[in-house]
């Protein structure tokens, strides 16, 4: 009888994570401080004191920041947005779905070193980080904060988090009403859910200041080591499929997953959402980095 | 052939269908997890329609194979075989002499056994008796009838030895059924074919008789003899004893069924007695029954004129010895006390020596190993005296010695010869009460025999008198129901079981594999189901 336990999520070492932060560096400035003359970084929404334009009001959102007087005019709440300072503050979330346990939770281990990785890199640079990890509600949060002590909380949050192995639902949507002010979130996670959780993001997008998706998938999903009739389960909902698995089969299913990819993609596009599909089999460095380029060029 | 012995299990084969009702709900299928089922969508699998019948779990097939094995085992298949060598045992016990009609159990029996080898056609037939498994008595001839009918009842009958159960062979068995234990044959074999010769039920016969001297009177015989009822009713029957001189005794006994009698009586000393039964019956061989006394006869000893008056009083004493005159020819022993030279001493001799003043023993007595330990009489040094110095030579056996000097010596040579130098005549000797066994254990080497507490016995064993069958063929080995082996009186023709092989053994060694392999099955099926419930997750 398989009691399999699963193995606490191993973080990158230290030298790995300065290496990336140094990498990450210039692409998680905000608004880099530079000589008289020679300020030419793109000016971004975020948290300051320089306006930036308007919005419709969201739920979430801090009262007084909202104008008044263009909310009369228009007559509907609209609120004031600020230019990003140097500093930002960034919100990870973490999927901590079911799904993200299958196949001896490769994929949440990876998402938890890109996690680290990240939060590591945004806080070396200043600015305030707080991990979210998710499920069917909010399984558990490290409130933002700054500081590399701040990291070891979150390190210790992450070795600490594992996904329930049935059962638990990806809901993101649970996340948005934790997210307070302007922040930017950074979601992990394999958005095996209905639609993708594009309601969910876009939901999402409204509540923050930006917005980074990163699909976690893993080729191993696809492939069954049985063949023949089976009855597959659904960790997430435990819902029951008989199936016949064949030889073709696994083709099938990554066809499919490509082409839920697709659709997320596409989605992201439109809505100005960065977004990358990592494979875990890619480092996690070369992924991430091409995702922070991919990101500020979009910008 | 195929034969069933009890075909009504058989209706446990009704339950077969009920199985395969049983496993209507299809196949188990194995749960697999999946981080979700949208990947799937392509392969799943189409689910019966309405009113469609899924496929019952291929299980059920083991499952009922099982069930219908065990049920036909139940029925005690029994297939006929065919070999064309037989070896058929014969039970030649004395009961096997149970007159039966036209001839006794055993020419009846043989002759049954010719004509079903005659009819079944086979090509050879041994002969074997169950006395004497060891040797072949041939084909079943006139000659092999004949033998067999002189020497049933010498031996006592077992069970063929397994060595001598060779499986190219059928094995018969000819028995009246009265000895069990005839039925019981090495490691668990059985007769392939049982021929039962019963039809005789009552008999009474003479199992044992047994003589001894009287002790009080060494003229007469102490006889005991039992009487066996070996039938089915009560028997009473007539004891005659007669010996060479007529009837010395009569009496008559009721016994019950399978009950003994034991008769004593007190006979004068004779060289034979002869018991028989009146009125007797269809066992004539136990009827009487005739036993050789000579051994408790008295024998004469030669006494010499100058043995001492304690020597020859003792040996006047023995209740086995009778003195004879110093001349005499017809005795058995010699008691030389030094009149009798060497050379005439050609048969067994005691022979006393003196040729010196009788002297204390130079040390003290020591019995030689060659006596055994209860033989041995436990000698006061005090009382005995040394008349002589006896040489022995290497050959000799020294039986009794004081230091290093021999005192009772038997000679090596052809007429034994034993020889003493104790001083059987003093008075210290007269008076020991060890003098008449010492004479006792002398005399007892010289002639060889046991003196004392001797009995003449013939016994025939309690399965002799036996004639009503003690064992039915319904529950032997190798027989079949039907042919009850308890018949009427008024049936004379032996009865045959069928030949034939169990077939009920390897259908249940089948279904246990079987069962073997579903457990198997069942417990793989468990381990993946607890697998699956304990960790979705692989």
């Amino acid at each position: 009888m398989a009691t399999s336990t699963l193995i606490p999520a191993e973080l990158p070492s230290e030298p790995e994570l300065q290496s990336f932060a140094s990498a990450a560096a210039q692409l998680l400035i905000e608004r880099q401080p530079r000589l008289p003359g020679s300020r030419t970084v793109s000016r971004r929404a975020g948290v300051g004191l320089q306006h930036f334009d308007h919005r419709d009001y969201a739920p979430g959102d801090e009262v007084r920041h909202i104008d008044w007087r263009q909310t009369a005019r228009r007559r509907q709440p609209i609120v004031r947005r600020f230019e990003s300072e140097s500093v930002a503050d960034w919100t990870l979330l973490l999927d901590a779905s079911s799904s993200m346990a299958v196949q001896g939770a490769a994929k949440w281990q990876s998402a938890v070193r890109i996690a680290a990785a990240m939060s590591y890199a945004l806080l070396q640079l200043g600015h305030r980080v707080g991990v979210m990890a998710f499920g069917a509600r909010v399984l558990a949060e490290c409130p933002r904060g700054r500081g590399q002590h701040h990291y070891a909380a979150i390190a210790r949050l992450l070795r600490s988090l594992q996904p329930t192995r049935s059962g638990e639902r990806s809901e993101l949507g649970v996340c948005a009403p934790h997210l307070h002010g302007a922040t930017t979130v950074f979601t992990l996670s394999d958005f095996l859910a209905s639609d993708e959780m594009r309601r969910d993001l876009g939901a999402m997008v409204q509540r923050c200041a930006a917005l980074h998706v990163m699909q976690v998938s893993d080729a191993a999903e696809t492939r069954l080591r049985q063949v023949g009739d089976l009855d597959l389960v659904d960790v997430e909902t435990s819902a029951r499929m008989p199936a016949h698995v064949g030889e073709g089969t696994g083709v099938q299913a990554a066809v499919e997953r490509a082409a839920m990819t697709a659709r997320l993609r596409s989605f992201c596009a439109r809505s100005g959402v960065a977004f990358t599909d990592w494979d875990i089999a890619t480092p996690w460095q070369q992924t991430l980095l091409r995702h922070l380029v991919q990101a500020r060029s979009n910008c | 052939m195929l034969t069933l012995v009890t075909p009504a299990w058989l209706f446990g084969l009704l339950l077969l269908p009920v199985i395969r009702w049983l496993h209507r709900g299809g196949q188990h299928r194995r749960a697999v997890p999946v981080s979700s089922l949208a990947l799937w969508r392509g392969s799943v699998a189409s689910t019966p329609a309405a009113g469609e019948r899924r496929p019952p779990d291929p299980a059920w097939r083991r499952r009922a194979l099982v069930t219908a094995l065990i049920f036909l085992a139940l029925a005690e298949p029994r297939l006929s075989v065919d070999r064309s060598r037989v070896t058929l045992w014969v039970d030649d016990s004395l009961s096997m002499q149970t007159r039966e009609g036209q001839g006794t159990r055993l020419v009846e029996g043989l002759a049954r056994a010719r004509q079903l080898t005659s009819d079944a056609g086979f090509a050879e037939v041994e002969v074997r008796s169950l006395g004497d498994p060891w040797r072949s008595l041939g084909a079943l001839g006139e000659t092999t009838v004949a033998d067999l009918s002189a020497s049933a009842g010498n031996r006592e009958p077992t069970p063929p030895p397994a060595a001598l159960l060779r499986a190219d062979a059928l094995h018969w068995l000819l028995t009246d059924g009265a000895d069990a234990a005839l039925f019981d044959w090495p490691g668990g074999r059985r007769p392939d074919r049982v021929i039962v010769v019963a039809s005789t039920l009552r008999n009474a016969g003479l199992e044992r008789i047994s003589a001894r001297r009287d002790p009080s009177d060494p003229g007469r015989i102490d006889l005991l003899v039992k009487l066996t009822n070996g039938g089915v009713e009560v028997e009473t029957r007539e004891v005659v004893i007669t010996t060479d001189s007529g009837e010395v005794a009569r009496s008559t006994h009721r016994i019950e069924t399978k009950a003994s009698a034991l008769v004593n009586a007190s006979i004068p000393a004779s060289a034979r007695v002869a018991v028989r039964l009146e009125p007797g019956d269809a066992l004539a061989a136990d009827d009487a029954i005739d036993l050789d006394l000579a051994p408790l006869r008295r024998r004469r000893v030669a006494i010499d004129s100058k043995c001492p008056a304690p020597l020859v009083a003792a040996v006047a004493a023995h209740p086995a010895l009778r003195l004879a005159a110093e001349n005499a020819t017809d005795v058995e022993a010699v008691l030389d006390c030094g009149s009798r030279g060497p050379a005439a001493n050609t048969s067994a001799t005691l022979r006393v020596l003196a040729d010196r003043f009788p002297t204390r023993l130079p040390g003290p007595l020591k019995w030689s190993p060659t006596v055994a330990e209860s033989r041995r009489i436990l000698l006061d040094d005090e009382p005995w005296l040394s008349a002589a110095r006896i040489d022995a030579r290497p050959e000799d056996v020294v039986l009794l010695a004081a230091g290093d000097e021999p005192l009772i010596l038997s000679r090596a040579g052809n007429a034994k010869l034993l020889e003493t130098s104790l001083d059987l005549g003093s008075m210290g000797a007269s008076r020991s009460a060890d003098l008449p066994l010492l004479v006792n254990l002398m005399f007892e080497r010289v002639l060889g025999v046991e003196l004392l507490d001797s009995i003449a016995m013939l016994d025939r064993g309690s399965a002799s008198v036996m004639v009503a069958p003690a064992h039915s063929p319904n529950a032997a080995p190798g027989a079949v129901p039907g042919s009850s082996a308890v018949s009427s009186s008024n049936e004379s023709r032996p009865r045959v079981s069928p030949m034939s092989r169990d077939g009920a053994w390897p259908l249940l060694a089948i279904a246990l594999l079987l069962l073997v392999w579903e457990i198997v099955a069942l417990g793989r099926q468990w381990i993946r189901l607890n697998r699956n419930a304990g960790s979705v997750v692989e």
